[in-house]
């Protein structure tokens, strides 16, 4: 197989991290020079969006668009080098990183006026945007972790960025937590290495698909894609792991909670996604799970039934912790944090449906469910937890017992927050409109009563914690902390266009539905993904005909 | 034999980091997590292949090309030092942390440090 030749295209995929990379250094030497660093913060942030947009539209909207480019880094081909790979899927949620880091970019600069005094806090917001870029353009399981850790890095000091009692202790579990998951990490990507004798993700989807050619012992390849699994579930905050996230989320800058919920956590979703169906689903891997007592509980002959059944209760229980708990949180944080582990599960859902499913045309419905359903959740969620910090700046506080009659003191923030929180519980034409309905959808049609009656139940349990905090916080009686408060104009100009964002998603549906779909299909398509990354196949130099004992 | 051992060790540091992890005292939680990731690296290290040092032992030559007589995976040894450099990093990062929660709480003990969620 030729080697990939290195054209623009190629060049698109590094674009977007070099972009962030220059900007978080340049910021951080230009440490001494507020003026100078936040100009530079600025050009680096606008760059950073027309890079994903170029990549969108040259690798994957265009009519002559490939649909995926690769580049191999230092030349070497894959599979020896690291490979970077853009295919739809990861344009989609890079494209949804990108406006929710604007967003947060522009509140930051107007909640950080003192930008001599947070010194480091540009440096490590553009840290966080190149971990996760990474993490959405990596080929490579063991590049993917050294992204995850880019990227946590960054959100352990954002945890602990106030320095306060309580943002210190949330910090130092938050930390705890992932230095294990990275421990567990370690030992999935390791076995899955002595496993299969390759890192590189089309390399191995190529290798598990035939693994008796390549001499695989079928046996471990569940238990360490569990393992990933997990870790996995951990950064995308799903129950039983997502005790993290209340504290956390509290503990963040509203802002940076903002781009915690929109982009860190669609990592997780991405590389479950990524995982189970470009890597794993041609897994010819019968797998079988049987409970005492109650028969047979997982069987199926890909990893992928395992993932879904896995997946599946782990989405349902997120659904009703998240939705139990954000009812009766007394502060807005608290309601938004609780709700984000619900909606993930909402998220989750139509993936779970995805791997169990036979049907290829169900599974693509799922997948364009979860993906759409997780756009909307990043506009809205990161709209809300921008406005709680509009609140806080305003008011100096974000208890729903001492907040009261915000609607009338300041519209615009009112209507973008109602947008926002309608978007939530999914009322057309807005974006949560769409995805609602497409999840709804997906469990229609695999007919599953029981999943049905759940989402409803969600759903429900979101219009009550929407309407409590909605009443509770913008209606009834000014407080005396609302009365003269004043919220920034800037920043509630940010909410609007968050607002208007998903206003636009809703009305104009059909190209955003288009590019989920071509999303969906470059997951779900291995061959095409291992086509791109051509992994070089040297079994005939090989005499001993591959294979390792 | 080396395989043996190697196991034994890798499980006696997860023992270990268990323990510690559970420990009241933050700093001990710090080490529980530090000798965790390093047992984590010592399975990488394993998984390599350990057995007679030839390229059928070592999945990126076995899998990939023939022809080294005798040699230990360059592969995992790549990974591992960049694992034990991340572990250094967020090792240092954890304590420093450690330090800053003494700071403000005045205690390091687990269990007066109040509940994490509410």
């Amino acid at each position: 197989m030729a080697a990939v030749p290195i054209g623009t295209d190629a060049q698109l995929v590094v674009a977007p991290m070099l972009i962030v990379l220059a900007t978080a250094v340049g910021t951080l030497l230009l440490g001494q020079r507020p003026q100078a660093r936040a100009a530079v913060s600025v050009v680096g942030a606008v760059a950073y969006a027309v890079a994903v947009a170029a990549i969108d539209w040259y690798i994957v909207l265009a009519p002559d668009a490939s649909g995926i480019a690769t580049y191999q880094v230092g030349d070497w081909p894959a599979p020896f080098g690291i490979t970077l790979v853009a295919d739809g899927l990861s344009a989609f949620l890079l494209t949804m990183v990108a406006t929710i880091g604007i967003a947060s970019f522009v509140f930051s600069m107007r909640v950080l006026p003192e930008l001599d005094r947070r010194s480091y806090y540009f440096p490590l917001f553009h840290f966080l945007m190149l971990g996760v870029t990474g993490a959405f353009l990596t080929g490579d399981l063991f590049n993917l972790f050294v992204w995850f850790e880019v990227m946590l890095m960054a959100s352990y000091i954002f945890v602990a960025y106030y320095g306060g009692p309580q943002h210190t202790r949330a910090a130092f579990w938050y930390v705890a937590l992932n230095l294990l998951a990275s421990a567990v990490f370690l030992l999935g990507v390791g076995g899955l290495y002595a496993t299969t004798g390759t890192l590189n993700m089309a390399d191995l989807a190529q290798r598990l698909a035939e693994p008796a050619a390549y001499g695989i012992d079928p046996g471990p390849v569940v238990g360490l894609l569990a393992l990933l699994l997990s870790v996995f579930a951990i950064k995308a905050g799903l129950v039983p792991f997502q005790f993290w996230i209340p504290t956390a989320y509290r503990a963040a800058p509203p802002q940076v909670t903002a781009l915690l919920a929109g982009a860190t956590k669609k990592v997780g979703i991405y590389a479950i996604i990524r995982l189970s169906f470009t890597v794993f689903a041609g897994a010819q891997l019968g797998v079988t799970l049987e409970a005492p007592g109650v028969g047979v509980v997982v069987s199926g002959d890909s990893p992928l039934a395992f993932v879904g059944s896995v997946l599946f209760v782990m989405a349902a229980a997120s659904i009703l912790v998240g939705g139990l708990g954000a009812v009766g949180r007394d502060s807005l944080e608290g309601v938004f944090a609780y709700s984000s582990i619900g909606q993930v599960g909402f998220i989750a859902i139509p993936v779970a449906i995805a791997a169990t499913t036979v049907s290829p045309e169900l599974r693509h419905i799922g997948i364009v469910a979860a993906l759409v359903y997780a756009l909307n959740h990043t506009l809205a969620k990161g709209l809300l937890f921008l406005s709680v910090g509009t609140v806080r700046t305003a008011t100096g506080t974000s208890r729903l017992a001492d907040l009261g009659g915000l609607a009338r003191r300041s519209p615009p923030l009112a209507i973008a927050f109602f947008v926002a929180a309608l978007s939530l519980v999914g009322i057309p034409p807005l974006s949560g409109f769409f995805g609602k309905f497409l999840v709804f959808d997906t469990a229609a049609r695999a007919e599953t009563v029981p999943v049905l009656v759940l989402l409803l139940v969600g759903s429900l349990l979101t219009i009550a914690y929407a309407t409590r905090t909605w009443n509770r916080s913008f209606w009834g009686v000014q407080s005396s902390a609302v009365e003269d408060a004043t919220p920034d104009s800037v920043q509630v100009a940010v909410l609007l266009g968050l607002a208007a964002a998903i206003l636009a998603v809703g009305v104009g549906f059909e190209p955003i539905y288009r590019f989920a779909d071509a999303a969906a299909t470059a997951a779900l398509d291995s061959d095409a993904y291992i086509d791109a990354v051509s992994p070089t196949d040297i079994e005939s130099l090989d005499s001993s005909g591959g294979g390792h004992p | 034999m080396t395989a043996l051992v190697l196991a034994l060790v890798v499980g006696a540091l997860f023992a270990l980091g268990t323990f510690l992890l559970l420990r009241r005292d933050l700093i001990r939680v710090v080490w529980g997590l530090a000798i965790i990731s390093q047992a984590a690296n010592v399975y990488l290290l394993a998984m390599g292949g350990i057995a007679a040092g030839t390229f059928d032992s070592v999945p990126v030559l076995a899998g990939h090309g023939a022809g080294a007589p005798e040699t230990a995976d360059p592969l995992v040894q790549a990974l591992v030092l960049t694992a034990i450099v991340i572990g250094f990093g967020m090792t240092a990062f954890a304590l420093v942390l450690s330090y800053r929660v003494y700071e403000e709480h005045d205690t390091l003990d687990v269990s007066e440090l109040g509940e994490h969620d509410g």
